[in-house]
Formats: structure tokens, C-alpha cells, sequence
């Protein structure tokens, strides 16, 4: 916290309350006590005094005790030399300077000095004011207009609502910052002045529009009218949050987390811009100045920074334009508004229909990768500060000067930034390209990472679809998509051999650094799992639970894919499992394990084994890629994948198995997985591991052939996937016996598995 | 032999739902319905509480629906070719609740309005002294802008707005807010989306007091049995203290059965299937039925006889 601004806004607090108190003497001892006050066209009275206090002002002497609550809310100003922790007296000075504030407006407004008067305006769309023609500034907002914004803001239609105090430094910058607002559906509120300007005038003199229509709210040349917006949020908070007045905590809460509102100070910042400001805090409400102000960056009352101080001139732009766009970016940064974006801008058809479109090589205008080029596709995380969100930028020559059917070498350079995005989620993004790309009409993507495989064909290309659009694409998607995760988005196609060459090699690097770090990601590293439920829907009980090392059954999802899914739907199937304690670690029993799943699983599944296929093993839905099945006279395991079609030893088929193996059901001896877990080391692993193993489809040897290379080396038997028998060898236990014997397979010389 | 019956003892129970507002209670409405409250599954009252029977609301349009099968038109007359005069008959013929389901169009070319939204609403409104749901067209953008203006227009009136999905439920919850209404949420038949749904609509601040989930049926011969099952585990789940399932069930047996070929189609089809009217009232009546027994709490229907039928099995089954 800013001795500085604590000082001054305990000042400026200090200040009005002394006004109010002195005004409201005066005008009781000249009109009476009992002279009505109240805002036009609202039910809410003074709408900040009834949500802080539950305090209905209808007259004068009710605003009595709303100055007397506003004196008991002043400290005196804070020490210069004994350094004392002053947040709680800021947002107390804060709050003592909203009721001043309204006690002032509701006293002009009983004196009829409110609407504030401005000669030759013309509001477009504004409060009712019976028997007052134009020329006068808007007012409070009255409660229709309350409710029309108010069902955009909850519904996310309308990202939030700036309250501008005080004037741009030039009537250009002033207009490019309302644009900017107005570009991105923010509402946009006017108050204050600096040396007796107004961002109000700026706006008027530039023939700026005004009124509700256009989201442009001028409220008071003042700061005082600054109490306008503070009382459209606390009316939100009572109409939309159903909360009742009074409920002052409630209401602030509601504020921070719904009312996605920001204060932008341009121009000096007094005492009582301090006094207000701290106000809005209390709200949630970040204050963003193009002045050197002190900052207050630690989160807390608000949800990121608290005060941030972006200078104007020292914003790096070429023009007003480009400035007011930063602050406002900027702005939106601070408070944690997400930008939303429903349509695909690119010339060809887009969905996900197209996701399986193949593009021959006749219809080819143009490859990436492949035989005879290099395409390369990597998803980095950077700082906030070094995307600029939106920007696609093709480095190096276009499609154009390559001929019909031909290739070139291209890198796709996704760099983003988010509050929540973590480094984890960089590979579960990339992995996203493939679906974005194929989602466009004409354009195939195969493979991924320094293997993607590109196509164009020459529909699309005579369309006008070109390298840029593969970012437009991706920055389009990514924030529809993984909004929750992802703030920004920047996008660069690198085709500039020399600029391609040096970022093949980052991106190798990256993807090097990721193998590592999911070789390293073990159960025992983490203290959460990930529950997958998605298959309730026709398997009511079963409940996958995924870790690191054991995949969902299904192939489809991965510890890091349910982090990530957990983080963009907090209430959808995957819901974190915190491990509890470890019961027993060979089988992989674990407290919070056996509490989710007898939870998620209707009370049917008491206890989970993670390791054991004979001891309560997991259940499965029906989407398994293969099935482990227990054959009691090899002492092993055999292996079945859902793309083999032949009979096994176990004298049943995977369609018949399935059903066996399926439904939610913990069948000890039978279990569906997900390919991958079979390499992993904690496959069956309190029942001997991969060694158990006897037969497997011939399927998985081929396609898995490297992974399995590699375990079985692990596993100290480079030569045990020979001593596997397949359904080539036999389908029947006898001749599996035969082919064991012969081969020499550890698993007949192993303890018995039951 | 004296047999024991087995007695469950849940420790959850759904919620009382309460559809519409009197005059003292800021409406018009002549009365109130309250639907939920139970204790134990569908009718087992040696176990539990049921203290609302189920309800019937009769489903009309805002204007002569062209897709009705004519058996519905005839039963109802030239009611419906005026919404308010077709609540009237429909408050008559019994129903407890009115359905007014708006059309994407107001004569199959221009689009309905947002004041003829209003407008037809306030009609309804002023024919019948019943609580009243208010169904979109089913696109978006439409239900967006005809649901907000229909929410302003019947303010106060307790009124239910559907149908939320959860690709679209923000604006419709908004309004219900904004105005003092209840929403109807829609899934297919999952009881995890139905639940998700239900957090999702509460997370913005609806109390699950004004919240009705309707976890999509089918008709009778059309699947009704997966309906079954998930409205089935929705309820064994509420009764088992699931806070987010613990919501009353609004399930539309009309819809479903006078959209199947049984009840629609006349001619071309075996004798065996006897008379056309007898066989298509049936057909609603016992997909209705069928979902009475699996924990509906609200009941859409079409025709007035099916009314008759199903409001008879009811009061049998509370007796």
C-alpha cells in the first residue's frame, strides 16, 4: 500500500465528508428537514447509502445519519514518520467519500441542481426528467436502462463498463479512447474535470455522440457525479445478485466478481480523484491514469492490480489511436475482462464438419511439410507485455511466388498469454492447432509439432484463404476456445528460411523440454488427479480417475489435458481428486481416490486400486482402447486392442469382452485402459507390470513398436515383445502355453498373480 | 405372512418450486402452483412426503400453429387461432399452468417481434388467472430478444422463461433476474449436463428456488425408457442429498408424442392400429403417464382429453 495515496485519499475523504456535513446543515436550516430527496426514475433510493448502509433516504433529514456513518468511517492522515499498514483506513476513507459523495447529490438534486446543466446538448437517449427540455448532462441512470444493460452485462454480451474522470491530455486522444471502449462494447462513463475541463467538453467539442444509445454516459463535470457509476454498480449487485440492501459485503463481492468495471484517471490526480478511486477499490474496481501516479500492484480487493500507472506519453505508439489502445488494453488487462469472439474470419466455409476433409494432391494449391518441405507448429507462453493481442504477422514470402502443387517450408508461431495459463498447457493448446486448421474448408492438417503436414487446396486458395488466415484462425479459436486460460493472442507464420531455420530449432528444443518434463511427471509428484465423468451418461457409475502416469481410459485425456479442461470448465467432468492419503502405495489406494469415486459413482464403487487388475480394479465406460484380461493359466495378462477383430485366448472377441470389461463395473481380472498406460511404469505394476503380458494384437506391436522397445528395456528384458505372443501365434490358451514355454516368457516363473 | 416393506430413508428432498404471483405478491395471477417437495421416489407414500401432485400445463402458440396435427386443432377449436381466448379454454378445460410457446415467425415469413412477443404475452396474461411459462422459438438470437422483452413485459408475474441450454442460458437467466422470473433449463438426457446446467444457471445468481430442469424425454416407443432412467437418477440423486439435482422436473409428453408418426399420422397405416383420435390421445397419455411415474413434476400436454386421462391416473395415484 502507497503511503502516498492512503495520505491523500484520508485527505480527500477527509475534505467531502467535511462539505457534505456543512451543505446538508445549511440547506436542512434553510428548506427543512423534511424537503423530499431522491434520484429520478429509480426504486433504489440513494442506491449506494441503501446497498452499503440498508439505509432509505427519502427526505433531508435522512441524509443525517448517512454523513454521521461517513464521519465514523475518517482516520486521521497517516504518520510521516511511524510507517503503519493503511489499507483498511484507505478503503474506509474510500467508502466515507461515495456516501459524502451521494449525500451532495441527492442534496443538489433536492435544490434542483441536478441534472447538471450543459447549454446546447443533445443527450442520444437519456434519464426522463419531467418538465426538463435538452441541455443538461445524463444524471444516475435511470432503472430501465439499469435492467436493459444490466441483462448485457450478466449475460457477458457487454464486457464491462469504464468510468473515465477527468480529460485526455488532447480532444483526439480523448475521442480515440471512447472509441476504443465503445470498439470493444464497454460501456463508457464521463465524470470529473482536470483545471476545469472535462473529457465531457473534449467529447462535445469533437462532435462525439452522447447519451444511452450510444454507450456514452456523461454524468457531471465533477468528481462528485463519479457516484453515478458506483451507484449503477450496487444496483446491479441488488437486482441481478438478489441481494438486499444492506448486505454491504455481499454487494462489494458481487462487484468484484460480476460487475466487470475499471476506473481510467486522465489528467492530475487530486485528493479527491485519491478519495474516490479508493472507493472504487473497494468495489473491485482498478484504477488505470495516464499520469505518474504511485502504483498499488499487490491482488487482493480487487482481483489483479489495484493502481496502475501507464503515463501517455510514455505509452509506446505512433499515434493517439495506437496509445488509447494500449490503455485501454491495458485497462482490460487489469481487471480481468475477457474479450469475446464468435466468427471465424477467413473467405473460405468454416466448422467443424470440414475437420475430416481430405485435399489430394490434384487439388492441391500448395503443401507445408510433408516430403518435400518443412512445416513445424509450435504454442508458446510469454509475458502479458509482449503479445499484442490480435496481431498476425506473416515473416517471409507468401504462397504467391510458389507454383501450383508445390511446397514450402512454414512455421506456425502461436505465442500467448494468460493470468491462468500455465507452461503445462502449452503442448494441450498446440495440440488444438490440428482441429482449428481442419476446421476451415479446403485446408487439411495432419500430424503435429515439427511433423504437421499442411495442404491448401486451389478452391480455398482462389477464395483468397493465404498464409494470414491460418492466425486469424488460431487467434479466433484459441479465445473462443480457452478464453478461461488465455488473454492474449499472437500469431506469426515464419517462411523466411533463415527466421524458419531458428525457430525449428526453439521449437525442438521446447518439444525436447516437454518430453522431459512428462517423463518426469509421476503420480507421486503430483497431490492431485483428475476425475473424468464425461461417459456417465451411459455408464452412470463409472468414474475414471487420471494421473499422471495412467492415462483415461479412452486415449482422449491426459493428466495435463484434465488440468487444463478443469481450468477452462470449473464445473465440468474433469474435477481435481486431491490424493488424500496414500494407503498403499504397490496398489495404489489412496483416501481421496476412494472418496471421489464412491461419491461420483452413486455409492456403487467404494475403493479404487490404481495399479491392481486384481484387486479393485478401476471401472470403465465403454470407450477403452484395449483390454487387459487376466488368463489364469499363463500367469499373465493378455492384451487386446479395439481394432482387432480376431479371437483371442480368452475365447471371446474385444466386442464380447467389452461388455465384460465395460459398464462401470469392477470386474477384478479385467480391465479396459488406454494404449499408453500399457508403457507406462506403473502399468499393473502391484501385479508385476508389462512382464505379466503374454499376447497382445498384433495392432499394438506394430503401431507401438518403438514405445514398447522402450519399456521393455526398462523392464530389463529387451527381447520380452518376442516372448509375446499375438493373434498371428495363436487364439487359444494351449497354444499361447506352447509359444511361452518355447519363448522362455518371464511370466511363468513369477509368483502366481492370484 | 406379514410382509415388511422395506423403507429407504433419504436424506435429501427436492425442492418446492413456486410458479407464479398473486396480486399481494406483486402479479395478477388468481392463484400460485408449487411443484416439488418430495420426499421419496414417485407415489411411495409409506416412505416419504409428496406433498404437490404433479401439475398440467397446456401447451398454446402464439399463433395457429401450422405443424399441429389436426386432431389438436379440432379438440381445441377456433381457440387457437387467438392465443388469449385459447388460455381461456385451456384454464377452462382444467390445465393448472399455460404454456405459451412463441414462433420463430408470426405467419411463416415475418419475424416475430419483440412487441408482438410483448404483446401476446400481456394477452395471456390478461385472459387467464394461471401461473404462465414462456417458451422460445429454440434459435438463439431470437429466444435472446423476444425472452428479455417478454421478461419486462410480465414483471412481477413470476412468470417461467425457457428454454436455457447450456449454449444459451446467460441472456434468458439475465432477464429472470433482471424481472423477478423463474427459467427452465434444458439437457440431453445426462444427468451430469443436467446437473452442470443447473450449477452453471445458479452460478450466476438465480436461487435454485427459481430454477425448473426438464432432462429431455421422448415419446413412448421413441426411447422413452432412456428418458425414464435419467429423470430415475436425477431423483435418486436429489433424495440423496445432491443439491444441484434436487430440482423439480418439467417434462413435455405433448411435444414428444404429437411429433411421432403414432399420433400424427392418419391414413396409410395398418388397421391394426385402430382408431386414429383414440390411438394419438393414447399415445400422449401414456408417454405422460410414464414420466409421472419416473418424478415429473410438470406435465406439458396438448390435447384437453389427454388432460382428463392423466389428471384421473394422478388423483388416483396421491390418493
Amino acid at each position: 500500500m502507497s503511503r502516498y495515496i492512503a495520505t491523500r485519499a484520508i485527505r480527500g475523504a477527509n475534505g467531502l465528508v467535511a462539505e457534505a456535513d456543512a451543505l446538508l446543515q445549511e440547506v436542512i436550516a434553510e428548506k427543512g428537514a423534511d424537503t423530499p430527496v431522491a434520484f429520478p426514475n429509480t426504486a433504489y433510493y440513494l442506491p449506494v447509502t441503501l446497498g452499503m448502509l440498508g439505509h432509505e433516504v427519502t427526505n433531508l433529514s435522512d441524509l443525517v445519519p448517512v454523513v454521521d456513518h461517513a464521519k465514523k468511517l475518517l482516520h486521521p492522515l497517516p504518520d510521516e514518520s511511524l510507517w503503519t499498514p493503511y489499507l483498511g483506513e484507505t478503503l474506509d476513507a474510500g467508502m466515507a467519500t461515495l456516501l459524502a459523495a451521494e449525500v451532495i447529490e441527492g442534496i443538489r438534486f433536492a435544490l434542483g441542481e441536478q441534472p447538471e446543466p450543459y447549454p446546447g446538448l443533445q443527450l442520444a437517449g437519456a434519464t426522463q426528467y419531467s418538465g426538463l427540455e435538452d441541455g443538461h448532462l445524463n444524471g444516475p441512470i435511470d432503472d430501465i436502462q439499469l435492467r436493459s444493460w444490466g441483462i448485457q452485462l450478466v449475460d457477458g454480451r457487454m464486457p464491462g463498463f469504464a468510468a473515465i474522470v477527468g480529460a485526455a491530455r488532447t480532444n483526439e486522444a480523448a475521442v480515440s479512447i471512447v472509441r476504443e471502449l465503445q470498439r470493444r462494447n464497454i460501456l463508457t462513463f464521463l465524470c470529473g474535470n482536470v483545471n476545469g475541463r472535462s473529457i465531457i467538453d473534449q467529447l462535445h467539442e469533437e462532435g462525439v455522440e452522447m447519451g444511452y444509445d450510444t454507450y456514452i454516459v456523461p454524468f457531471g463535470r465533477d468528481t462528485i457525479s463519479a457516484i453515478y457509476p458506483m451507484g449503477f454498480a450496487t444496483r446491479s449487485a441488488l437486482t441481478f445478485g438478489g441481494l438486499k440492501p444492506g448486505q454491504w459485503r455481499d454487494i462489494l463481492l458481487y462487484n468484484k466478481f460480476r460487475v466487470f468495471a475499471f476506473v481510467l484517471a486522465l489528467g492530475e490526480v487530486d485528493d479527491l480523484k485519491y478519495a474516490a478511486a479508493a472507493g472504487a477499490i473497494s468495489y473491485g474496481f482498478p484504477t488505470i491514469a495516464d499520469t505518474v501516479i504511485p502504483e498499488i500492484l499487490p491482488t487482493g480487493v480487487t482481483r489483479y492490480e489495484h493502481v496502475i500507472s501507464m503515463p501517455w506519453n510514455e505509452i509506446d505508439a505512433e499515434t493517439e489511436e495506437e496509445r488509447a489502445a494500449k490503455l485501454v488494453q491495458r485497462a482490460i488487462e487489469v481487471r480481468g475482462v475477457k474479450v469475446k469472439i464468435t466468427e471465424v474470419p477467413v473467405p473460405v466455409p468454416y466448422g467443424s464438419a470440414f475437420e475430416g476433409e481430405v485435399v489430394r494432391r490434384a487439388d492441391m494449391r500448395i503443401e507445408f511439410g510433408g516430403k518435400y518441405s518443412r512445416a513445424f507448429e509450435y504454442l508458446r507462453m510469454v509475458p502479458m507485455d509482449q503479445v499484442e493481442d490480435g496481431k498476425i504477422e506473416v515473416i517471409g514470402p507468401g504462397i504467391d511466388g510458389v507454383e501450383v502443387g508445390g511446397a514450402m517450408d512454414m512455421g506456425i508461431l502461436v505465442e500467448v498469454a494468460g493470468r491462468k495459463m500455465q507452461e503445462d498447457f502449452e503442448p494441450v493448446l498446440e495440440r488444438q492447432i490440428h482441429y482449428f486448421v481442419n476446421g476451415a474448408s479446403g485446408v487439411q492438417h495432419i500430424g503435429q509439432r515439427d511433423i504437421a503436414w499442411i495442404r491448401i487446396s486451389k478452391t480455398a486458395a482462389e477464395k483468397g484463404f493465404n498464409l494470414k488466415h491460418f492466425g486469424e484462425i488460431l487467434y479466433a479459436r484459441l479465445h473462443a476456445d480457452f478464453g478461461a486460460i488465455v488473454d492474449k493472442v499472437q500469431v506469426k507464420i515464419i517462411t523466411d528460411p533463415e527466421l524458419h531455420a531458428e525457430w525449428l530449432e526453439k521449437a525442438r528444443q521446447a518439444y525436447e523440454r516437454r518430453n522431459r518434463r512428462l517423463a518426469d511427471l509421476t503420480d507421486e509428484a503430483v497431490d492431485t488427479f483428475y476425475s473424468c465423468i464425461l461417459c456417465q451418461s451411459f455408464a452412470p457409475t463409472h468414474v475414471c480417475v487420471v494421473s499422471p502416469q495412467r492415462l483415461g481410459l479412452c486415449g482422449a485425456y491426459n493428466w495435463l489435458d484434465c488440468k487444463a479442461s478443469y481450468e477452462i470448465n470449473p464445473t465440468g467432468p474433469n474435477q481435481p481428486i486431491p490424493k488424500g492419503q496414500c494407503l498403499d502405495p504397490e496398489k495404489g489406494y489412496f483416501t481421496g481416490v476412494n472418496e471421489y469415486a464412491h461419491v461420483a459413482s452413486q455409492g456403487t464403487v467404494e475403493t479404487v486400486s490404481m495399479y491392481s487388475i486384481m484387486e479393485n480394479p478401476m471401472t470403465a465406460c465403454g470407450c477403452f482402447e484395449c483390454i487387459v484380461m487376466v488368463i489364469p493359466e499363463t500367469n499373465g495378462v493378455m492384451v487386446v486392442s479395439r481394432e482387432d477383430p480376431s479371437m483371442t485366448p480368452a475365447g471371446m472377441t474385444f466386442s464380447t469382452l467389452a461388455g465384460m470389461a465395460g459398464g462401470g463395473l469392477q470386474t477384478p481380472g479385467i480391465m479396459g485402459v488406454g494404449k499408453f498406460y500399457l508403457t507406462s511404469p506403473r502399468f499393473i505394476s502391484a501385479d508385476g507390470g508389462f512382464k505379466r503380458v503374454v499376447w497382445m494384437s498384433s495392432f499394438l506391436k506394430q503401431t507401438m513398436a518403438e514405445e514398447f522397445k522402450a519399456v521393455c528395456e526398462r523392464e530389463g528384458d529387451p527381447d520380452l515383445m518376442d516372448k509375446i505372443a499375438d493373434e498371428t501365434v495363436c487364439t487359444d490358451v494351449e497354444g499361447l502355453l506352447q509359444f511361452l514355454e518355447e519363448k522362455g516368457h518371464p511370466a511363468l516363473s513369477m509368483p502366481p498373480i492370484f | 405372512m406379514p410382509v415388511e416393506i422395506p423403507v429407504e430413508k433419504w436424506s435429501g428432498r427436492v425442492l418446492e418450486v413456486t410458479l407464479g404471483a398473486t396480486a399481494e405478491e406483486g402479479g395478477t395471477r388468481s392463484r400460485t402452483v408449487t411443484v416439488g417437495g418430495e420426499t421419496t421416489l414417485p407415489f411411495l407414500h409409506f416412505e416419504g412426503e409428496i406433498p404437490h401432485p404433479p401439475c398440467i400445463a397446456i401447451e398454446i402458440a402464439d399463433h395457429r400453429p401450422d405443424d399441429w396435427s389436426p386432431l389438436l386443432l379440432e379438440a381445441w377449436g377456433d381457440a387457437v387461432d387467438d392465443p388469449a381466448t385459447w388460455a381461456k379454454a385451456a384454464e377452462e378445460a382444467g390445465a393448472d399452468l399455460i404454456l405459451l410457446q412463441l414462433s420463430l415467425t408470426r405467419d411463416g415469413d415475418t419475424p416475430t417481434t419483440a412487441e408482438d412477443a410483448q404483446a401476446v404475452t400481456r394477452a395471456v396474461l390478461e385472459a387467464t388467472g394461471l401461473p404462465l411459462l414462456v417458451f422460445g422459438p429454440g434459435q438463439v438470437d431470437a429466444d435472446n430478444e423476444l425472452l428479455v422483452a417478454v421478461a419486462e413485459e410480465a414483471a412481477g408475474e413470476r412468470i417461467v422463461l425457457g428454454i436455457c441450454e447450456e449454449k444459451n442460458y446467460r441472456t434468458i437467466v439475465a432477464a429472470a433476474l433482471a424481472h423477478g422470473h423463474l427459467v427452465n433449463g434444458r439437457t440431453a438426457m445426462d444427468v451430469n449436463l443436467a446437473k452442470q446446467l443447473n450449477i452453471l444457471i445458479s452460478d450466476m445468481g438465480l436461487s435454485l428456488d427459481r430454477i425448473l430442469m426438464d432432462p429431455t424425454t421422448a415419446s413412448l416407443g421413441y426411447g422413452i425408457e432412456y428418458g425414464y432412467s435419467v429423470m430415475e437418477r436425477l431423483r435418486i440423486a436429489a433424495l440423496q442429498g445432491d443439491k444441484m439435482t434436487q430440482l423439480p422436473m418439467l417434462v413435455t409428453p405433448g411435444y414428444e408424442a404429437w411429433r411421432q408418426k403414432e399420433a400424427k399420422v392418419g391414413e396409410g397405416v395398418p388397421e391394426s392400429w385402430g382408431d386414429w383420435r383414440e390411438r394419438a390421445v393414447l399415445w400422449e397419455t401414456l408417454t405422460a403417464t410414464t414420466l409421472v411415474e419416473s418424478g415429473a413434476d410438470i406435465l406439458v400436454l396438448r390435447h384437453p382429453e389427454t388432460m382428463e386421462r392423466v389428471r384421473a391416473f394422478i388423483e388416483r395415484l396421491v390418493k
